[in-house]
């Protein structure tokens, strides 16, 4: 009962033969979304990318084990994750950066690069929403650190066409790391 | 009393040269050396009862995960006869990591690399080619076991220490007992996880968290300012608009001998708010029906009601601990928050791991008690999750601060600098205060942290 309350809503299968071909224009308009939402993150325009967010959204980042290969499927907890949002709880997070002066987490703000790759985009049951695989790779530098936290994870997102705009519905983040090695998910995957 | 000794650096420091007993300070080379850190892990970690996690993260006969206790990592396991036993996670052998998993299920847990095999308890089963006697003949099979620690269950919550003759789990809790109860020990079945910990890693120095987890309250006002301008503090009208935290920062701070502490924050407010009426003249249950504890409703009032002394009653409905740590590192957030639906608690429990001079593993575990209905469970998980751990948005602020600290702690005249807790209550238990323990009243001070530094110091000096 716990278990179905926290879960998240399964996202559909990624099936090679719903596969939209890369280059065609359904795709390049999926490109074209991954990567204007990377630059509005990437750049604090935080608000604009609220705008993109459907008001039903699930948000999510489940949590992993290291575990034998024989229970790789079971890696993932989707109780307690890492981040577990809806549309309300995701503004809030955007308010804390935008409306006040003490999100000391991302104030300075860290200079961050959302590379995204790997894009698959897939039709599903539903005509006006698409399922679409990708990978990022999220190059964070804080402060006047030597360093860059790198945060390797693979996205699976379900695009909704709303008018004649693509809106984010969905988002789960897997991200590679056990132990996150960064000091906070302060910033938006 | 323990006889003292008092380590001396390479330097030629000694100990006591780093902290100031009477002008309660502490130089801040004690959140980046080395050599400190040696000896913390030896007289600290080695030493002290440790937590470790939940009972209820290994519910099954065979279920283990992969602890550490200060920097050795350890297996917390379930055994065949339904007890929980904690080992070293290193094989007799040549030194291998018995479990290369975090969390799994095996009634024999064998060394991948020469075979030996150990029972969840840490026994030694055997070792192949048996009638080769690869194991030799100089020790007996008992000798070749896992390296175990003493273990104590409290509400579910495991401790482990190597300390197999020292004090007991209770004499180590002391006087936070009667406190801790009015948490962890709330109803008849008890609490669970809601799921595995969250993990992280700040380059910070473990004491950075864990100094603070000993109720500091003044970063409140200031690093967790959000809360009252956007967030869940946000009020309208005077009372504590346009950022102001310091209402919520007035109550009662309790300290014990072996450094547990919490801050128990005042709840007339919320009930006032909640009921119009004015709390003094409520009775404890009018209280309760209020504004229950995190977890509990309405319907579980009763049972809970009965587990406790009129006493503990009175503190759970007046200034209920909120937050507060277990020495050496870890942290207990029974927090009330105000929501539009109403106010829905939050629990959650923190291990701040070390894992050398500057890098701690921070570990984060949200918990409901298990008669809690799903639904609120689900609630107090979600909310956790906003507020706390690895994204929350209170604790994002918390993990920044800390690096700075520990790299502020290498400077050749920064290292000299010194921490202070000096403010002082200088005021005893408040009129009618039914707890033990060492009690501030009013506005947030020092004392607890200041306690926590003196049983560091009393454990780093004691002499074994
Ligand atoms: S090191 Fe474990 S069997 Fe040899
Ligand atoms: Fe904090």
């Amino acid at each position: 009962m716990l278990q179905e309350l926290l879960e998240p809503t399964p996202l559909p299968p990624s099936v090679r033969k719903n596969r939209i071909a890369i280059g065609s224009e359904a795709y390049n308009e999926v490109l074209n979304f991954l990567y204007d939402e990377a630059e509005m993150l990437d750049n604090l325009r935080l608000g604009e990318w609220a705008e993109l967010l459907t008001k039903d959204l699930e948000y999510n980042a489940p949590l992993r084990h290291t575990r034998s290969t024989a229970h790789f499927a079971q890696t993932y907890s989707r109780n307690v994750q890492h981040l577990h949002e809806n549309y309300g709880s995701m503004m809030m997070r955007v308010k804390r950066i935008t409306d006040t002066k003490s999100a000391w987490g991302e104030d300075p703000p860290s200079r961050v690069k959302r590379m995204v790759s790997n894009v698959r985009v897939y039709t599903t049951d539903k005509p006006n929403e698409l399922k679409v695989d990708s990978y990022l790779l999220v190059t964070r530098s804080r402060f006047d650190f030597d360093y860059f936290d790198l945060i390797p994870c693979e996205r699976h997102d379900i695009l909704r066409r709303e008018g004649d705009s693509l809106m984010l519905a969905r988002r789960e983040i897997l991200l590679d790391q056990v132990v996150i090695g960064t000091p906070n998910l302060g910033i938006i995957l | 009393m323990t006889e003292s000794t008092n380590p001396r650096l390479s330097d030629g420091t000694l100990l006591s040269d780093l902290i100031n007993l009477e002008t309660r300070e502490v130089k801040m080379r004690t959140l980046s050396d080395p050599e400190l850190y040696e000896l913390e892990m030896e007289r600290i970690f080695a030493k002290t009862w440790v937590f470790l996690g939940h009972e209820t993260e290994i519910p099954n006969k065979g279920d283990f995960v992969v602890r550490d206790m200060g920097s050795d990592s350890v297996l917390m396991a379930r055994g065949s006869d339904d007890n929980i036993y904690v080992s070293l996670n290193v094989c007799p052998h040549r030194g291998m990591k018995i479990s290369t998993h975090d969390v799994g299920n095996t009634p024999v847990h064998v060394c991948i690399y020469h075979g030996w095999a150990f029972k969840p308890n840490g026994d030694f089963i055997g070792a192949p080619v048996d009638k080769e006697c690869m194991h030799g003949n100089l020790l007996t099979k008992e000798q070749l076991g896992l390296k175990k620690a003493r273990v104590a269950i409290y509400g579910g919550l495991v401790f482990a220490t190597w300390n197999i003759d020292g004090p007991s789990f209770d004499d180590f809790l002391g006087d936070a007992k009667w406190y801790f109860d009015t948490l962890w020990c709330r109803t008849n079945k008890g609490m669970e996880v809601l799921g595995p910990p969250q993990r992280f890693t700040i380059r910070a120095n473990w004491k950075t968290a864990c100094e603070q987890s000993a109720s500091d309250g003044f970063h409140v006002l200031t690093l967790h300012r959000w809360l009252s301008e956007v967030g869940p503090y946000r009020k309208p009208g005077s009372e504590g608009g346009g950022g102001d935290l310091t209402p919520e920062m007035y109550g009662s701070e309790v300290y014990t001998a072996h450094a547990h502490t919490m801050r128990c924050i005042e709840l007339d407010r919320k009930i006032r708010r909640l009921t119009g009426k004015e709390p003094s003249e409520l009775s404890v249950k009018e209280k309760l029906e209020a504004l229950p504890p995190p977890g509990i409703t309405p319907a579980m009032l009763p049972e809970m009601m009965e587990r406790f002394s009129e006493d503990q009653l009175k503190l759970m409905t007046w200034r209920p601990p909120q937050v507060g740590n277990f020495f050496p590192n870890g942290l207990f957030e029974f927090v009330y928050i105000p929501t539009p639906d109403g106010v829905i608690g939050v629990m959650a429990l923190h291990a701040y791991v070390p894992k050398g001079p500057d890098k701690l593993e921070f570990v984060n575990w949200i918990l409901a008690e298990k008669d809690t209905p799903p639904e609120l469970k689900a609630q107090m998980l979600r909310l956790g999750v906003q507020l706390l751990g690895t994204s929350g948005m209170v604790e994002q602020d918390d993990s920044d601060t800390w690096p700075h600290q520990t790299l502020a702690a290498k400077g050749a005249v920064s290292k000299n600098i010194t921490l202070k807790y000096q403010a002082m209550y200088e005021n005893a238990k408040p009129e009618g205060w039914p707890g033990p323990g060492d009690v501030g009243d009013g506005f947030t001070k020092d004392d607890t942290q200041w306690r926590w530094w003196q049983y560091w110091h009393e454990l780093m000096t004691a002499k074994n």
